[in-house]
């Protein structure tokens, strides 16, 4: 099932999602399509970590449910290493999803109640039957320990873990069939600061051990900065700059990348300085633009190429 | 889990206490008495007899202690509209009926609601939502005398396909029971509806799509059970309603259940029946909520019974 080791472990290709909402008509309802992806391009190599930032709608959760099919795309290609999955059914989709796994902003809705957290971190491989129930059990309790949770957790039920536990059980939980992605959709957004640098070290430890690629859905760009190799920034459902890390950090050319990053809270106060949030108005005015003024007046949003791996989107005339 | 049965059957027993207290009390607060109806008129030699026989012309006190201590030896009295025959051999005379009217209702209405809701929620938006919404919306909102009406209207009268009254045989049961039925099922069905959406929505129930499982084991492993709880919290106060009848419907089809007592109990200032009626509800709601906490702690593991934090 896995390519060669050039295949990317994920790729989305010119996806795509439309919703259609309605606009009016009081007996016959009219219906317009509004673009929460937008052809979207993203390549998540093997055993990277690639981190997609933006604010809440931009499409970023979006995007992570569109890889996992757990939406169904409008238009565009999902290949998982190398395969294209976009139009398998379930059944045909079933092994795939082995090596394709989730986690997480809520840990406490990501876990069914009713179970203890033997039976959560066991059922996938209950339910790609997988080993006997005693083996399911015992691998489960060694996910366990491998979390860094005791063994006796198993018997307790999710209302008595902290958060950080929690997410350490929905992290078991994932990777438990040793699948090669991983979506984490906001893993930490919801935990405090000393825990969510022991769930970051978890995963960058787990990531290294397996050989995980993964797709960090993310706002909080210092988390960013700490474990992503690439990343991707995307606003109003397209992808506006993709670069390495420092390049993002260091060498931002979308006026939305800047102002994300003039988010970033200041740690000395004296170098506190009135910062600029830009308006949706004002960062499209601010976009770059490639060549005069267009004669024809056509002119194109697209990708263009900065330096090796730096992409940013710019207005280009024809 | 024992001791947490013994405490709330010891709370019980305070509750019964003190609701028998206010009962009689307030049956006594209300002006008039037995005789006092113009359909029968006594006189006042005769009626002061009367009262002296049945021991009302003594302190309210007396007659309290008096009543409660039969009560616990499972004398209830003879009802004054009834005088041939004891409270409980009445109870036992009118309970049937009602048991049957009701409990066919739960068992057809229950299940047949759940599905429906299931149903709406399962296809949310399309026209099966909005025929389930439509059709619990409607049995909520319509009182079931109206229903009674239309039913008999359409089978009995137009149709003559069942009779319109009467407890008879089995065909007499038909009707009275759909009635009834459309409370529960339109409970259900909106319920159901509301707790599946709730629980349809939660990541827990993404990931387990996101691993493969197929849509009906997550209904059925995971959902429902999840979804239990306001149904619990919604089926035992109806379960009270089957033991103590639906009086609205009882009286639309002429059923001989318990219904009507209620009514010409008060009525007739009938104390010891009026008192029956009462403190039997009154045990049946405390019975109905111990079931659905020990069913509660049974269906949610964050609920602990002995109190202890977890």
């Amino acid at each position: 099932m896995l390519g060669s080791a050039m295949t990317p472990a994920l790729e989305l290709r010119q996806l795509s999602k439309d919703y259609a909402i309605r606009t009016g008509g009081h007996f016959i309802p009219r219906y317009e399509a509004i673009s929460v992806v937008k052809n979207v391009d993203l390549v998540l190599p093997q055993n990277k970590i690639v981190a997609v930032v933006g604010e809440s709608g931009s499409g970023k959760t979006t995007t992570g449910m569109l890889a996992l099919r757990l939406i169904e795309p409008t238009s565009g290609q999902i290949l998982l290493h190398g395969t294209d999955i976009t139009t398998f059914d379930h059944k045909a989709l079933k092994p795939f999803r082995r090596s394709m796994q989730v986690i997480f902003q809520d840990s406490y809705s990501a876990l069914n109640p009713m179970m203890t957290l033997a039976q959560i971190v066991a059922e996938p491989l209950y339910i790609h039957g997988i080993g006997s129930s005693s083996e399911q059990r015992t691998v489960a309790l060694e996910w366990l320990e491998r979390v860094g949770l005791h063994r006796n957790y198993g018997q307790r039920y999710p209302h008595e873990l902290s958060g950080g536990q929690r997410q350490r059980v929905a992290i078991a939980r994932a990777l438990i069939l040793k699948p090669t992605v991983l979506i984490a959709d906001e893993p930490t957004s919801a935990l405090d600061v000393s825990v969510k640098a022991q769930i970051i070290n978890l995963l960058l430890d787990l990531q290294r051990d397996m050989g995980l690629a993964i797709m960090f859905i993310s706002h909080d760009l210092s988390v960013v900065r700490s474990l992503a190799d690439n990343v991707v920034v995307m606003f109003n459902g397209r992808i506006v700059e993709q670069a390495p890390t420092e390049a993002i950090f260091s060498d931002a050319r979308h006026p939305y990348t800047r102002s994300l990053l003039d988010a970033i809270p200041v740690r000395n106060p004296r170098d506190r300085r009135i910062r600029k949030f830009l308006s949706r108005e004002e960062i499209a005015a601010a976009i770059p633009r490639i060549s005069n003024k267009s004669s024809n007046g056509l002119e194109t949003q697209q990708l263009v190429s900065v330096s090796k791996d730096h992409l940013v989107e710019a207005i280009v005339a024809a | 889990m024992i001791l947490f049965i013994a405490k709330r059957l010891a709370s019980t027993l305070i509750t019964f206490l003190i609701v028998s207290i206010i009962i009689f009390l307030m049956m006594h607060a209300v002006p008039g008495g037995p005789f006092d109806g113009n359909d029968m008129p006594v006189s006042e030699a005769v009626r002061a007899k009367l009262m002296a026989q049945l021991g009302l012309d003594k302190p309210l006190y007396v007659q309290y202690f008096k009543y409660m201590y039969g009560v616990f030896h499972f004398d209830f009295g003879v009802p004054f509209q009834s005088p041939g025959e004891t409270v409980l051999e009445l109870l036992a005379r009118a309970w049937p009926a009602s048991l049957i009217l009701g409990g066919s209702g739960m068992l057809i209405g229950v299940p047949l609601g759940i599905l429906l809701g299931m149903m709406a929620a399962l296809k949310r938006n399309s026209w099966v939502d909005y025929l389930a919404s439509a059709v619990a919306t409607l049995g909520l909102t319509v009182p079931v005398f109206v229903t009674s009406m239309l039913l008999i209207l359409v089978f009995a009268v137009w149709l003559e396909w069942l009779p319109a009254k009467g407890w008879g045989e089995p065909r007499n049961w038909i009707l009275p029971i759909i009635a009834y039925a459309t409370i529960p099922m339109a409970t259900y069905a909106r319920y159901t509806r509301s707790a599946m959406l709730d629980t349809l929505n939660k990541p827990f129930v993404t990931v387990l799509r996101a691993k493969g499982l197929s849509e009906s084991r997550i209904i059925f492993q995971h959902v429902l059970r999840n979804s239990a709880i306001p149904m619990v919290t919604v089926f035992l106060p109806m379960f009270v309603g089957i033991a103590t009848g639906s009086i609205f419907v009882e009286a639309m089809f002429r059923v001989p259940g318990l219904g009507a007592y209620f009514v010409s109990s008060i009525r007739n200032r009938d104390y010891p029946l009026e008192m029956a009626l009462m403190l039997m509800i009154t045990v049946l709601f405390c019975l109905s909520y111990l079931i659905s906490d020990i069913a509660y702690a049974w269906l949610n593991p964050r609920i602990r019974l002995d109190g202890r934090k977890s």
